[in-house]
């Protein structure tokens, strides 16, 4: 194999390692938020729930999580799971991605003083003006750099999608490597996690910049 | 009358911050809040603010009732929609300021006239700068909270709560949070909002500006009204004890 037709065979191996990244941020970023205002709900309930939630999915390995959500319908119910993968595997990442997102909207919001809180009241503000207004915008300002941490971790816990053999990058690497005998493959898998994370760090970093217009 | 407080009672815990407190403060009056440390001055003007839910009493504005005590000695205040209603009536200037950092000066003071009282943009903001202008500080309208001194800043807030339109303004410690030299210019935007005749209730420590400024002067000591009235009076010729001692202090 020619390292030109490696290259183009890992492609789309790299395109499907995206796909997994960006649909995981698009359903995790936002179902944090929600877990991390349950999680202050007034219902002992529901933050009971929430809680369990989140100390399960920290204390527990990703891999196996993925195949929880894979095999699970099959083992609990004997459904079938065919054509159920690709669903398994974003439902796994963006429940576990949530939860540690969750834990940082949280921090960042119980980080905001209090006065800024009294301000809006005696304003007039209702309670979601005061959170979308005053509070999250200053709230995601606080918590980019933790942000970009958890990021450049999912860029690399894409590789775990191998697990329920889903041809992303890293799987595709293994095989060829496998099948030709040569290091090349990995070589080829690590310079491109590399850069995607280069770029992230780069747009992140973008990102705090833009917000540094204020103290 | 403005606001009517009586017999506020506020307890945290087993402590008992306010034993029955009545105050009323009458269009165009300044009102000046002293004592010690602990007295309780803060935490009435936060009851009276909402920031804190009273234990009994009675709040009114405008002869509205916001809050009352009932026959089982529960105090009922209104619904909160219409309790935001009455947050229209007055405006609170914090000793910490408690600007909005992200917006910058002219934002302060036209988010919540927009978003709140869904006043147009245009007129937000010509109020806005009117405000800033008569503050002294109309080059800062595009300035962020952090860029600006804390004289600044406090002067800031004093025309966020103003741009509202409230009936009345309290102000908890405006100087306290200041360097000295700072507290003058802060002092002086205060003084010429009484010469207009603005209705104000200042918690303070600034006896001076107090006695200045005020029309009664309201020194409470221990949860309570030990003695309030004219200022010469209460300041020159106190007539408990309490405040007798509580003034030697200053004059030190």
């Amino acid at each position: 194999m020619t390292l030109s037709t490696m290259l183009s065979t890992m492609a789309a191996g790299m395109l499907r390692t995206c796909g997994i990244f960006a649909l995981t941020l698009i359903g995790s970023l936002p179902l944090g938020m929600v877990v991390a205002l349950l999680r202050k709900s007034r219902s002992p309930i529901v933050r009971g729930i929430i809680r369990v939630y989140i100390s399960v999915i920290r204390g527990t390995p990703l891999m196996l999580q993925l195949l929880v959500w894979y095999f699970g319908p099959f083992y609990l119910f004997e459904w079938s799971i065919r054509g159920w993968r690709f669903p398994a595997l974003i439902l796994g990442f963006i429940v576990n991605y949530a939860a540690y997102f969750a834990e940082i909207y949280r921090g960042g919001i119980e980080s905001m003083p209090v006065g800024q809180y009294e301000a809006a009241e005696v304003l007039g503000y209702t309670k979601t003006q005061t959170f979308m207004r005053i509070i999250l915008p200053q709230v995601i300002k606080r918590i980019m750099p933790s942000i970009t941490n958890e990021v450049i971790t999912l860029v690399k816990d894409t590789s775990l999608a191998f697990t329920l053999a889903y041809q992303e990058v890293f799987s595709l690497a293994k095989q060829i490597s496998a099948s030709q005998t040569s290091f090349m493959p990995f070589v080829i898998a690590g310079v491109f996690y590399f850069i995607a994370n280069y770029a992230v760090q780069f747009a992140m970093e973008r990102i705090e910049k833009a917000l540094n217009y204020y103290r | 009358m403005i606001l009517e407080m009586k017999n506020i009672e506020k307890h945290f815990d087993d402590l008992e911050i306010l034993k029955g407190i009545s105050m009323g403060v009458d269009s165009g009056e300044v009102v000046s809040i002293i004592g010690p440390s602990g007295s309780g001055k803060s935490t009435l003007l936060r009851c009276a603010t909402f920031l804190e839910t009273i234990d009994g009493g009675e709040i009114l504005y405008m002869g509205k009732e916001a809050a009352h005590t009932d026959a089982n000695g529960k105090v009922v205040y209104v619904h909160h929609k219409e309790l935001r209603e009455f947050r229209s009536y007055y405006g609170l200037v914090f000793q910490q300021f408690n600007l909005f950092p992200h917006y910058n000066v002219l934002q302060n003071l036209t988010d919540a006239p927009i978003e709140v009282q869904h006043r147009s943009k245009d007129e937000a903001e010509e109020t806005a700068m009117e405000l800033l202008r008569k503050m002294g500080i109309e080059d800062k309208a595009k300035a962020y909270p952090y860029q600006l001194s804390g004289g600044q800043q406090q002067r800031v807030a004093i025309a966020r709560a103003l741009a509202m339109k409230p009936e009345i303004l309290f102000f908890d410690e405006p100087t306290s949070a200041l360097d000295p030299e700072l507290t003058g210019e802060v002092l002086k935007v205060i003084r010429q909002l009484a010469d207009e005749k603005m209705t104000m209730v200042v918690v303070t420590h600034e006896m001076a500006f107090a006695k200045a400024v005020s029309n009664r002067v309201i020194f409470m000591a221990g949860g309570v009204i030990v003695e309030q009235g004219d200022p010469a009076q209460v300041f020159d010729d106190p007539k408990e004890e309490r405040t007798k001692q509580f003034l030697r202090v200053f004059e030190r």
